[in-house]
């Protein structure tokens, strides 16, 4: 179970995060969303450390992970990996290298079994063709499933998606969130998808929170956040350009 | 074996081209230097930038220079002939003649040379270039000419400037650690007309140089910020290899010009 | 107006003074850092003999050449004053002993951090800019044992190795020069070298190529790491990494000659 505790953050004057109260369950689908630039990613970055709140509180089972040191958060980050929005690979690596980077450093495997162990990683996700490809010669839609396969390999309890369908084509980005789906079903995987991906957030998500002017502003099953009247919501939910929205 | 000839002969074919490419635009350069029609106002700027962005850079440079330099001299001297009245003079011979320039334009190299790489890929790589193309505006008259200019003129000031310094700074370090008289230093009889001839031509080949291959490593630049740091490396070493080369190839000239 | 001027001067120079005591701050902050990763030692063997070999291959002909046209110019330098005195004996010395204990080292340095010190920022800003740091924290990776140890280590050592090379090249190139230029034999040449300068003579040089490498590394890795803003960002990077590291070989020539006499 994950739990943010009136998290707040600003950059500089800007307040991004004013007391953000979330609760994620085990094995959930659970999106965030909400306009750009309202702290979506800067949420879950906090989860893995990769930003500090200004003050709150994170909880991740019985453990609170927002001050702990780099080197305690290897264990957090282990458990909870991270798919960035730009995927993120190293480009000085072919793909089966990025891939068994994390097997040879975490399950101190050898060169030779982290590749072999890293090609079946990439058959999962339909890549086992493209591995000795390098990242640059790839699309978009490639390049993330590489990036899912990377962050899957320590067998995560937590997968944390950083607007996994923004920039990819029509059927890459309904592929993507297939497999979000499959992750929490069979495998009982948690996701916490950050997103603004309307076709995604009403065909895959268990419970949406949104997320307005630093606070959380409606949370419930699609279903629910429909039926709200909240016209921001409403405003956002149906992708309309005029309305009480301040972006 | 051959597959090392093949390398050697594929970087000197690319060389070939590369100097065939900075010619060309040395040439476009010196056109656009007597029939361009840019602002003065960017050859002021620039004058202004480069100059402001190395002074502290080249002063602190060249002060450890004359410090080291005449640390090492006067050690040597006590241990080969006990007599330090000539270092002085021998110190402003070197100044002017190798040291001020060459040193000094090495850092100008990585100060300059790196600056308008940088600035010049970031515009290449943004298509800021393209956008002043399509303003029918050549880069070449509106950015490459006045820094190629402004670093021709102020290479030469920056290193009188840089020679001063080490000079004061090695006056003060033999002064204080070899007690030399400081009246010595300012005895600039060893400084001929030679000295003077192939520092200053050194000045001006060393100015004209690095703008010119910084200028041309930021024009090609692509592909992002790995394009503007390949850029901005390629620059660097380019200039700094330039200079090297220069200096050997003017020191010679010099050496047959004017024997002692 | 001039009391204007005089106060944004001195308040120039204040802030200038401010600014390069902070980014010596975070040069010692980081090698702290470095070195604490060195004893257990953790850092990725393979990434050290990637960047040793990348490194190497990088630099060695660029270095070589530098060392060979430094011999010629020193030797030519020297002429002048040689031919003065009518000293031809001393010639060897006199190239040998600046080539070795200072002109070498620092122009092989100056090299080496134009062409691996500035790609090395160049690669760690393009890793910073594009998440890709961030992205090995995720992974529950130490980028300074994974990223950055490696290649601190790897120029360190080069740029050592490198020195060796390139003083032969330069004494190379020295001795031709004295016999093409200057008419003075070989064998002269050679005769002034080994009789007047020792052991010291080089190791003083190699001593100072290991101390300019760290500088190098440090600064080049640290102006990497904290890059901000984009592709403009990176090449401000470069920049800041190359003018730190010449400035910073000076100075530290400056203390080591003082120390090594």
């Amino acid at each position: 179970m994950i739990r943010f505790m009136s998290l707040h953050k600003r950059f500089g004057e800007k307040v991004i995060l004013d007391g953000v109260d979330l609760e994620v369950g085990r094995g959930e689908v659970f999106f965030v969303i909400g306009a750009s630039g309202v702290g979506k990613s800067v949420l879950i970055k906090h989860l893995v450390g990769l930003l500090r709140p200004d003050s709150g509180e994170i909880w991740l089972d019985d453990q609170e992970v927002s001050r702990l040191s780099e080197r305690d958060l290897a264990p957090v980050r282990k458990r909870c990996a991270m798919v960035f929005q730009h995927s993120t690979l190293f480009d000085s690596m072919s793909c089966v290298d990025n891939v068994a980077l994390p097997l040879r450093k975490h399950r101190a495997l050898g060169h030779e079994e982290a590749r072999a162990e890293a090609r079946r990683r990439l058959a999962d996700v339909h890549m086992e063709e493209l591995a000795d490809r390098f990242p640059s010669e790839l699309g978009d839609g490639m390049r993330k499933r590489v990036a899912i396969a990377r962050a899957l390999t320590l067998e995560p309890e937590y997968v944390l998606f950083d607007e996994p369908t923004t920039s990819l084509d029509p059927i890459s980005a309904r592929r993507v969130d297939r497999l979000i789906r499959d992750l929490s079903d069979r495998l009982h995987v948690t996701s916490i998808v950050v997103s603004h991906d309307l076709t995604s957030i009403f065909t895959i998500a268990d419970r949406i929170a949104m997320l307005y002017q630093g606070k959380v502003r409606a949370l419930g099953t699609p279903a629910e956040l429909r039926a709200l009247e909240d016209p921001v919501v409403q405003q956002f939910v149906r992708g309309e350009a005029r309305g009480p929205m301040e972006t | 074996m051959s597959a090392f000839a093949t390398r050697v002969g594929r970087s000197a074919i690319t060389a070939g081209l590369q100097a065939a490419d900075v010619y060309r635009l040395f040439a476009r350069t010196l056109y656009y230097v007597f029939r361009g029609r840019r602002s003065r106002g960017a050859t002021l700027e620039q004058l202004y930038l480069i100059g402001n962005k190395s002074l502290f850079f080249m002063t602190t440079v060249m002060g450890f220079l004359g410090m080291i330099t005449v640390f090492q001299a006067g050690l040597q001297l006590e241990r080969v002939v006990p007599d330090t009245s000539q270092l002085g003079a021998s110190f402003a011979e070197l100044l002017v003649r190798n040291f001020a320039p060459d040193i000094g334009a090495m850092m100008l190299a990585t100060r300059v040379g790196a600056g308008i790489a940088a600035e010049i890929g970031s515009m290449a790589v943004t298509e800021q270039l393209d956008a002043l193309r399509m303003s029918a505006a050549d880069p070449i008259d509106f950015l490459v000419v006045p820094r190629f200019l402004a670093s021709l003129v102020m290479t030469a000031v920056l290193v009188i400037w840089g020679a001063a310094v080490a000079e004061g700074v090695g006056l003060l370090t033999g002064w204080s650690v070899f007690d030399i008289r400081p009246g010595t230093f300012f005895n600039l009889m060893m400084v001929d007309v030679g000295d003077v001839v192939v520092g200053l031509a050194k000045c001006f080949a060393y100015g004209a140089a690095i703008p010119l291959l910084s200028a041309h490593m930021g024009l090609r630049a692509y592909g992002g910020s790995e394009g503007v740091g390949s850029a901005t490396t390629n620059a660097v070493v380019a200039s700094s290899f330039a200079v090297i080369v220069l200096n050997a190839i003017i020191s010679a000239a010099g050496f047959l010009v004017f024997p002692q | 107006m001039i009391a204007g001027a005089a106060v944004r001067a001195v308040s120039g120079i204040g802030s200038a003074f401010l600014g390069i005591a902070l980014e010596v701050g975070s040069f010692g902050v980081l090698t702290a850092r470095l070195a604490r990763r060195l004893a257990p030692p953790d850092f990725d063997g393979t990434e050290l003999r990637k960047n040793f070999y990348r490194m190497g291959v990088r630099s060695l002909p660029i270095v070589l050449a530098t060392a060979l046209f430094t011999g010629f110019i020193m030797t030519i330098q020297a002429g002048v004053v040689i031919g003065r005195y009518d000293a031809e004996g001393l010639i060897g010395w006199a190239a040998g002993f600046v080539t070795l204990r200072e002109v070498g080292p620092i122009l092989i340095a100056l090299m080496f951090s134009g062409r691996v010190g500035a790609n090395n920022t160049a690669e760690l800003a393009t890793m910073t800019v594009t998440e890709q740091v961030d992205g090995l924290r995720a992974l529950a990776i130490d980028p300074l044992s994974y990223l950055v140890l490696p290649r601190v280590i790897a120029m360190v050592v080069l740029l050592f190795l490198l020195t060796v090379w390139g003083d032969l090249f330069a004494l190379i190139g020295a001795a031709v020069m004295g016999e093409v230029m200057l008419g003075v034999s070989r064998h002269v040449f050679l005769r002034g070298l080994l009789d007047m300068l020792g052991l010291w003579d080089l190791a003083t040089g190699l001593i100072k190529s290991a101390a300019f490498g760290l500088m190098i590394a440090i600064a080049s890795c640290h102006f990497g790491l904290s890059v901000k803003g984009g592709a403009p960002g990176v090449g401000r990077a470069v920049n800041a990494s190359v003018v730190a590291a010449a400035a910073g070989v000076f100075v530290v020539d400056y203390f080591l000659t003082y120390l090594l006499r």
